[in-house]
């Protein structure tokens, strides 16, 4: 049940550590140096004992920063720049992005801490707002680009072949490097990784152990997508026109 | 209506033998049109509600989950038929090249309503028929459950009333059979209706995992709705009220129900409203609670009309004639003493009847004995169709076996009649459940009164909404031959059939020998 996940930045320990934190509508989490006033520890001598709090309110987040001196950013890592200054003292910031990274000043370091909030919702179909209709579960923001690498990996299979492979992470890059220059193996498979969280994809039994294998994740994305026509014909305007011309629209 | 139609179709459009009327409500996939029948049919009523499904290869919507929902549809009204559940009549598809966005629509042809739960809400919050609405509401679930499935969208919107003023559950896209404790539904829901269990719950390849517990959920929500015109969870808008409800499921906050509920109502509404769904009442346990609360086993109750009953004024003309003629004999009446005349078959609990019970609709000195007095007139307030009458009943019953509980007569038809109302087992076991779920086994007689008697009003209160509005003769003795017979076999000799005229006429006389001559 819960809205908003926190990543705590990799520590040096472990850099490949993963670990989230999951916080439920109206769940807290405190975070700074000191390890007994915080849920999560920051091992920097340059964040404050208590740095700051992070609240889940429904679909979005606010921001408390507990800090004396420090301005905390809010940047929105696909916003092209876009971010939000949170000065010390503030308490209950809202934050209206679905990826955020808190940029923590950390005596000439910069720690990111990233919060995201998978559950925003959008207008769907003919529905109102009263909370009357019936509506679909998922919420896809069709700007951004997980919903791109969705429609990269729905594309075979949309273009007409049921069966179709899925394409690779790799090739899923390649696809999307025209609009999206930076487009890598890393992005696209934390993209993968991000859709399988925010679609609440059951994890199969056999991918119970993260192993290496992700075929199975891909393919669950893939099928949970068309059986629910989250990505149809029409939306594969988002990726780039290279294959346009071989389709009649 | 401000939403724009899912499915436009322009009125006086043809299908099957239907032609479109007015549209009478749009949902997220399909759109309601009111129809009525253009050519000869026994099987099919004069008018039904349309429901167009695009489904067509051509729609700009080329949905491929929505082929789905209609197939959930489709197989639910194929497999289920329960008086509280909408009936289907048939489907077809729109076979129409020139109209490329109907031609392939898939067409439901169901049961016309007068109106749904939730235009009754917006016309008069709080009905002061809510209690009786919510155990029939109540019985449509159990209806469901007891078959086996899930509905998985109750709301005020899907709850539809009919001409007689009772209650059908519709809108069976997101209904799910059962796979052991759980069925998987597409993932879509009703944020008010939703339990927190579901909310953001995990969703597999064939869609979220749904339990019957969440329809009781969605039940409490709706039944605080009804008696108070409030939501039970607090907040401004769905959203906010999303939030409260995982709060509360969380343990952070607890349930704080509207100070205008009555203690019995608070109870049930807590059972349903728990914070896990292993804790939530069941549905027959469900249905016990609410009937007890609605008190519908012993009082007699009026659902709302959502429009005057055209039918009302010739029920007047009637009553009318049957009161000038049973008032001659009106005035000499002699009380019948208190239950000694073999009552203990009525019924296992022997409850003592007082021999004027229910004395303004049946009378007390023409013979009907007092010990199936209260099993008599109960049954008959069961029903909300106002021709069925305790009056009606026990001039059945004497008319079947003059009161005989012990009736047994095993050459009658291929496997014999049985008890005080000459019932043939098989056909019994549909009707011997007050929730309307057939027997799991055909009952053996002995049938006792107890049985046969509610077993026979249901049947009546069924087949009674199902006879033609045109009919020759008093509907009562039409629907008592309907019982002889069946309702479509009177149907269709336009009155009662022949064989059975004999049958009816001896039900006429003693239906006006046990009329009073002043209903209260």
């Amino acid at each position: 049940m819960y809205s908003i996940i926190v990543v705590p930045p990799p520590t040096t320990e472990d850099e490949r550590d993963l670990s989230q934190i999951r916080l439920a509508p109206g769940e807290r989490l405190t975070f700074g140096r000191s390890a007994h006033d915080n849920d999560l520890r920051i091992t920097h001598d340059g964040v404050s004992r208590r740095a700051g709090e992070i609240t889940a309110q429904g679909a979005f987040w606010i921001l408390s920063n507990l800090s004396r001196e420090q301005t905390y950013v809010v940047e929105n890592p696909e916003g092209a720049g876009e971010h939000v200054k949170i000065a010390p003292g503030r308490l209950d910031a809202p934050i209206p992005f679905e990826f955020s990274r808190i940029v923590l000043p950390a005596a000439g370091d910069l720690l990111a801490l990233q919060v995201w909030a998978p559950r925003h919702d959008y207008l769907s179909g003919t529905g109102g707002l009263d909370g009357a209709t019936t509506a679909p579960a998922f919420s896809l923001d069709r700007t951004k680009r997980y919903f791109a690498v969705l429609a990269a990996l729905c594309e075979p299979r949309l273009r007409g072949t049921p069966h179709a492979p899925l394409p690779t992470v790799d090739q899923v890059a390649d696809r999307l490097r025209p609009t999206w220059p930076a487009a890598s193996r890393t992005s696209v498979q934390w993209n993968i990784d991000y859709l399988a969280v925010k679609l609440r994809l059951k994890p199969g039994p056999e991918s119970a152990d993260t192993g290496p294998r992700l075929n199975g994740k891909k393919e669950s994305l893939v099928s949970l997508a068309l059986r629910f026509d989250l990505v149809r014909e029409d939306d594969l305007a988002v990726l780039a026109s290279r294959s346009s011309g071989r389709v009649p629209r | 209506m401000t939403e724009p139609y899912a499915v436009a179709v322009p009125k006086g459009y043809r299908v099957g033998v239907w032609e479109v009327r007015e549209p009478l409500a749009t949902g997220a996939f399909g759109s309601v049109y009111a129809a009525r029948r253009t050519a000869e049919s026994t099987e099919l009523p004069r008018t039904a509600a349309l429901k167009f499904l695009p489904t067509g290869t051509a729609t700009p919507r080329r949905l491929t989950h929505l082929r789905e929902l209609v197939e959930r549809e489709v197989e639910l009204y194929r497999r289920l038929k329960q008086p509280r559940l909408v009936r289907m009549y048939e489907t077809l598809t729109v076979d129409d090249p020139d109209r490329p966005e109907l031609d392939g629509a898939t067409v439901l042809v169901l049961e016309r309503a007068e109106g749904s739960l939730s235009a009754l809400l917006t016309a008069e919050p709080r009905p002061e028929a809510g209690p009786a609405l919510l155990a029939q509401i109540c019985e449509g679930l159990a209806q469901l459950h007891g078959a086996g499935w899930v509905h998985g969208d109750l709301k005020p919107a899907n709850v539809l009333l009919m001409d007689d003023g009772s209650v059908r559950l519709a809108d069976f896209n997101m209904a799910a059979e059962l796979e052991g404790t759980h069925a998987y539904t597409p993932a879509f829901s009703t944020p008010d209706y939703t339990p927190p269990e579901l909310l953001w719950t995990e969703i597999g390849e064939r869609g979220r995992r749904i339990r019957p517990s969440a329809d009781v959920w969605a039940f409490g929500v709706l039944a605080h709705l009804v008696l108070t015109d409030s939501f039970p969870l607090p907040g401004g808008t769905p959203t906010a009220r999303r939030d409260a409800a995982a709060a509360y499921a969380r343990g952070t906050d607890e349930l704080r129900l509207s100070p205008e509920l009555p203690d019995d109502w608070r109870q049930i509404i807590s059972a349903c409203l728990t914070r896990t769904h292993q804790d939530r009442v069941c549905g027959e346990a469900l249905l016990d609670r609410v009937r007890a609360a609605a008190g519908t086993g012993h009082r007699s109750f009026r659902l709302p009309r959502l429009r005057p009953a055209h039918r009302r004024s010739r029920r007047i003309a009637v009553l009318a004639a049957g009161a000038a003629l049973a008032a001659l004999g009106y005035g000499i009446t002699t009380w019948t003493g208190p239950g000694d005349d073999g009552g203990s078959k009525a019924g296992e609990t022997r409850k003592v009847t007082p021999a004027t019970y229910g004395a303004s609709e049946l009378r007390t000195d023409k013979g009907v004995p007092v010990a199936y007095r209260r099993l008599i007139v109960d049954s008959a307030h069961d029903c909300v169709q106002p021709e069925i009458t305790p009056a009606l009943i026990a001039a059945m019953l004497k008319v079947e076996s003059d009161f005989d509980p012990d009736l047994s007569d095993p050459d009658a038809g291929e496997e014999g009649e049985y008890g005080i109302a000459r019932w043939t087992p098989s056909i019994l076991r549909w009707w011997i459940r007050a929730d309307g779920v057939p027997a799991k086994e055909t009952p053996r007689p002995p049938l006792t009164p107890s049985e046969s008697i509610p077993a026979m009003a249901r049947y009546l209160c069924f087949a009674e909404p199902r006879l033609e509005a045109g009919l020759s003769g008093d509907r009562r003795v039409l629907v008592a031959a309907a019982y002889r017979t069946s309702y479509k076999s009177v149907n269709n000799a336009g009155g009662v059939p022949p064989k059975y005229r004999d049958y009816a006429a001896r039900v006429a006389h003693y239906l006006k020998e046990y009329t009073p001559a002043v209903k209260k």
